[in-house]
């Protein structure tokens, strides 16, 4: 009787003894059962020789990484993209809109010197503290530009700065040569002018600073959480 | 065979089941690929093998804590092993997939070539015998084919793989035997002989 059954255990060591030792002294006097043995053999060989599949991708699980961290990495790159997106968009807005409104913001601007010059106007023609100490007699320097006040050239005196600086902001402001300045305006419209124009230019100006940081700090966010995922 | 590894990842595997979850990513990556190579001959698509392994880790390390054996290795491919006959069961459209293994008492058949070819031993590594071997494994009882492929590729004892595919060590070496005699009367059919070495 052939140990059939046994020849594999036999081969893989896996007969007890006594087992082991009958298939042993069958062996021994039965060449069928050796060739048998030996194509077992041969066969294990063969399926242990195959070559191994290898994954397309990595199968190991991150648990040793939150849970929450790929997804918060996917939403850092999508807002730093929108952030730059917005950066660029607000840029370009706000060069089109200083480009546009370069011949319409002279108006605003343009009541500003005269509100110096309507000022100072109204200083002389109501003889205020400068004017004053000047009708009573050169006693010293006064007035915000620290020039002596004479007592009968007031008007001389100022004008030269006056006009020069009115004109420097003309220059500036790219604005043609502005209408004669007219004396019955009493100042209440042009500092309206001048306070709202101010504040306007500021958040224009800064808003796409601001994006192009947000932008630079979710990009540098979703590189530290890529890195470390990749460690992970 | 496996004993040396034991002892070696005896440090993570303590660690892991302490809840260090790189210690267990450790573990992990060095099953990884010996896991998909035999759940992808169970399953036979890499997709598929790819879902059970990932699976199959993923349940390890939730129920890490509870793994009290003496082999981590064995405990995690018997949860692989688990994914991938799950896997079979919900796909049973698929009938070149048999899963009922034949009855114990079905006679053992040792095929002769009409036309003896080369000499089994001596294409241990040829191109083709390898390709006849993995065609024949392929048409193995699923049964058949788990147990053959835990002890020629990966190795492990009849003891350690009754507890992976949870039968008695009598079923494993009878699924062993068959399995490799059909391959044997594969590589016959096509030609080969064996010797008598």
């Amino acid at each position: 009787m052939h140990p059939l059954e046994d020849l594999s255990a036999y081969l893989d060591g896996e007969l007890d003894g006594g087992r082991r030792a009958a298939v042993e002294s069958h062996l021994a006097a039965c060449d069928s059962c050796r060739t048998r043995l030996a194509q077992l053999r041969a066969t294990a060989r063969l399926i242990a020789a195959l070559p191994s599949p290898v994954p397309a991708r990595s199968l190991v699980p991150r648990v040793a990484v939150p849970i929450w961290l790929a997804p918060l990495r996917t939403l850092a790159t999508i807002g730093s993209g929108a952030a730059l997106f917005l950066f660029i968009a607000s840029a370009l807005t706000t060069s089109v809109t200083q480009t546009s409104s370069g011949g319409a913001a002279a108006p605003a601007l343009a009541p500003q010197p005269e509100q110096v010059q309507s000022d100072r106007a109204r200083g002389i023609a109501s003889a205020g503290p400068s004017g004053a100490a000047g009708a009573a007699g050169p006693a010293g320097p006064s007035g915000p530009t620290g020039v002596p006040a004479p007592a009968f050239g007031v008007a001389a005196s100022v004008s030269p700065p006056q006009k020069s600086a009115t004109e420097a902001d003309r220059s500036a402001a790219g604005t043609p040569t502005p209408t004669p300045f007219v004396r019955t305006d009493t100042g209440t419209t042009a500092p309206t002018a001048v306070a709202l124009g101010a504040p306007e230019r500021a958040p224009t100006t800064l808003s796409p600073l601001l994006w192009l940081a947000l932008a630079i700090v979710l990009a540098a966010l979703a590189l530290v959480l890529h890195r470390r995922l990749r460690s992970a | 065979m496996n004993a040396p590894l034991e002892d070696a990842n005896a440090g993570l595997i303590k660690q892991a089941r302490a809840g260090d979850a790189r210690a267990f990513e450790a573990l992990a990556r060095e099953v990884e690929r010996p896991l998909y190579r035999h759940v992808q001959r169970i399953v036979g698509e890499s997709a598929d093998a790819e879902d059970c392994v990932q699976d199959a880790l993923f349940s390890a390390w939730r129920s890490i804590r509870a793994f009290e054996g003496d082999s981590f290795r064995a405990w995690i491919f018997r949860i692989a092993t688990n994914r991938a006959l799950d896997r079979l069961r919900s796909r049973k459209r698929h009938p070149e997939l048999p899963l009922d293994p034949p009855a114990d008492d079905a006679e053992i058949t040792w095929a002769e070539p009409a036309t003896p070819g080369p000499d089994l031993v001596q294409i241990v590594g040829d191109r083709e015998a390898l390709a006849a071997v993995e065609a024949a494994l392929a048409t193995l009882p699923v049964d058949q084919r788990t147990v053959l492929l835990l002890r020629d590729i990966e190795g492990f004892a009849y003891e350690e793989i009754a507890v992976i595919t949870a039968v008695e060590i009598g079923t494993v070496k009878s699924r062993i035997h068959r399995g490799r005699l059909a391959v044997r009367n594969a590589l016959v059919a096509k030609g080969w002989r064996g010797s008598a070495g």
